[in-house]
């Protein structure tokens, strides 16, 4: 059998169905490039916002048995800067590229968009679920259906490129929240951003480890909660879903596939695996395809839906 | 996973106004060129190039820089801090005849280096460089090692006068050496680069670390997504020569390009 993960999302063709998470390697281009060239069909760059940010200070992440937990705090080289990477990349790539941008506001989420749409980019995501700024900007909006669907339909009527709505698991019913953004015209969901945030402390110094006190868990330990996540919003939406949340190894993928997702992001296993973790997932997939006869990802079956 | 040690700073010692070496009982296991990333959890993470390390303890030999350092600079013995690691690539140990130049406090790290290399029998020669007299460090400490040394700085205040590089394309002229090491300013590796024609090298890079884990993306080098981190901060001549931003631009913690 010919070796081959080929499928497709929102009509592009892609090599793999693993995608760089947003936050994890974006920043330079050469970041794009080693991920693509160790196996992501799809990229994501670090959420841009209208200015640069330099982020928290240190202790941005903390390891503990299970997971991780990170508070970046939206570092990013602004709007600008950022479409200047990746249109650098897509010079020398034809590997999907989605740009992901974070506001607090329609108005600023449109301005963004502008910028994107000037951008050699293939998708536009919204993050909508930054767990790491409370103290700055408040209550994610990914909490709000009026917020999400408010923002994603005035998003829609100027972007030139497919709009991705990146959500947060830490909402009491992600499936309206879901619902809101299919009904405003998003064109896909990306679920799910980090759990909680949660916190660690050290107890020699009675201090916590993160220095913004709390950071959005991930890692193996949040892959239940993704996966419940996900395929109850499956089974409540008809757009596609890039489902991420502690996947780590091809098993991990595979069920992300049966809980509804399209395609499947991968962010801390490049910590656990090496950037190496792409090849190593799509080998690890394609093993299981072989073992269970299953031809090409699209025979993979899906659970049935709720 | 690597676990995060809260420990008590055993001994700091004072080597220019602006350089102390800071001492932890600690078993680190680590090797020539790497790092460990150290935080007193008041405001910032950052890593140290490891300058000694023996089965019993380590040390770390810091710049006061920016609000970071400063504040680790007015820490006594006794204080808390927290550290992981050890993290990143370490400089291949050669058995032959090698030449390390160093710059600033780029160069205490050579010091637990040299070591290693007289265990393993090389043959080493130390270009100990720094602007002026007043920066120079650890000129006494090199001294206890059966290594050649060279001292220079910039304005000739100690040593022979001349820059690092204006010394090693002196000596590699007279003389033949295996294999070159370099650590210290990037401009200063750079004009390096340009004058050691044919010997093999490994360089020592710095860029603005976060994660230290290889995933934040902040130390990426380009143009082949080099994470310094993980990758480095020891690279070979083979990846270095393939590094279009070296000696051109560094990113800051946003990931804004500056250039040198």
């Amino acid at each position: 059998m010919q070796k081959s993960l080929k499928t497709e999302f929102l009509g592009r063709p892609i090599t793999s169905p693993l995608v760089l998470s947003a936050g994890v390697m974006g920043m330079a281009f050469s970041g794009f490039n080693i991920s693509i060239e160790n196996g992501a069909g799809i990229v994501t760059s670090k959420s841009l916002t209208l200015e640069p940010r330099m982020g928290h200070k240190g202790p941005v992440v903390a390891e503990f048995e299970g997971g991780l937990l990170n508070c970046m705090g939206l570092c990013n080289p602004g709007i600008v800067d950022g479409l200047t990477e990746i249109d650098q990349f897509k010079k020398c790539s034809d590997i999907p590229i989605i740009a992901s941008v974070f506001a607090t506001n329609t108005i600023d989420f449109l301005k963004l968009t502008s910028h994107v749409n000037k951008s050699k980019a293939d998708f536009l995501e919204l993050n909508l679920s930054c767990p790491n700024v409370f103290d700055e900007f408040g209550i994610p909006l990914a909490a709000s259906l009026e917020e999400v669907h408010n923002i994603v339909k005035a998003v829609k009527q100027i972007s030139k490129f497919p709009v991705i709505a990146k959500l947060s698991p830490n909402v009491y019913d992600i499936v309206s929240i879901a619902k809101a953004a299919e009904s405003a015209g998003a064109d896909a969901l990306c679920m799910i951003n980090t759990v909680g945030p949660g916190m660690l402390i050290d107890t020699k110094m009675v201090k916590p480890v993160l220095f913004n006190k709390f950071g959005g868990l991930s890692g193996s330990c949040i892959k239940p909660i993704a996966l419940k996540l996900i395929y109850q919003t499956y089974s409540a939406v008809n757009i596609p879903i890039i489902g991420m949340g502690g996947v780590t190894y091809g098993e991990d993928a595979i069920e992300m596939l049966m809980a509804g997702a399209a395609v499947i992001g991968v962010g801390t296993a490049v910590h656990y695996r090496g950037i190496e973790v792409f090849n190593k997932i799509n080998e690890e997939i394609f093993e299981f395809m072989e073992e269970n006869g299953y031809k090409d990802l699209n025979n993979i079956p899906r659970l049935e839906k709720l | 996973m690597e676990k995060r040690i809260t420990i008590k700073i055993d001994r700091i010692v004072e080597e220019t106004n602006d350089i102390k070496t800071f001492t932890f009982k600690h078993t680190l296991g680590a090797k020539p060129g790497q790092f460990i990333m150290l935080t007193d959890f008041e405001g910032g993470e950052k890593p140290f190039s490891i300058s000694n390390c023996t089965k019993e303890e380590f040390s770390v030999t810091v710049k006061r820089i920016g609000e970071f350092t400063t504040r680790l600079f007015q820490k006594c013995e006794g204080d808390y801090v927290s550290i992981r690691g050890a993290y990143g690539s370490s400089f291949f140990v050669s058995k032959n005849k090698v030449l390390l130049v160093g710059g600033g406090y780029a160069v205490p790290t050579f010091y637990f280096f040299a070591k290693v290399l007289l265990e393993a029998g090389a043959d080493v020669t130390l270009i100990n460089g720094a602007r002026t007299k007043i920066e120079h460090v650890f000129a006494d400490r090199f001294i206890e090692l059966d290594i050649k040394v060279l001292n220079v700085t910039d304005d000739g205040s100690f040593g022979e006068k001349g820059t690092a590089v204006d010394i090693a394309q002196k000596i590699i002229s007279k003389d033949k050496f295996d294999f070159l090491y370099a650590s210290g300013p990037e401009l200063m590796m750079k004009a390096l680069q340009n004058v050691i024609k044919d010997i093999d090298y490994e360089f020592l890079f710095e860029r603005y670390m976060k994660c230290a884990i290889g995933i934040c993306g902040n130390c990426t080098m380009d143009p082949i997504g080099l994470r310094l981190c993980v990758e480095g901060p020891v690279l070979p001549k083979k990846k270095v020569e393939l590094l279009t931003e070296f000696g051109k631009y560094h990113r800051d913690a946003s990931g804004k390009r500056h250039e040198f």
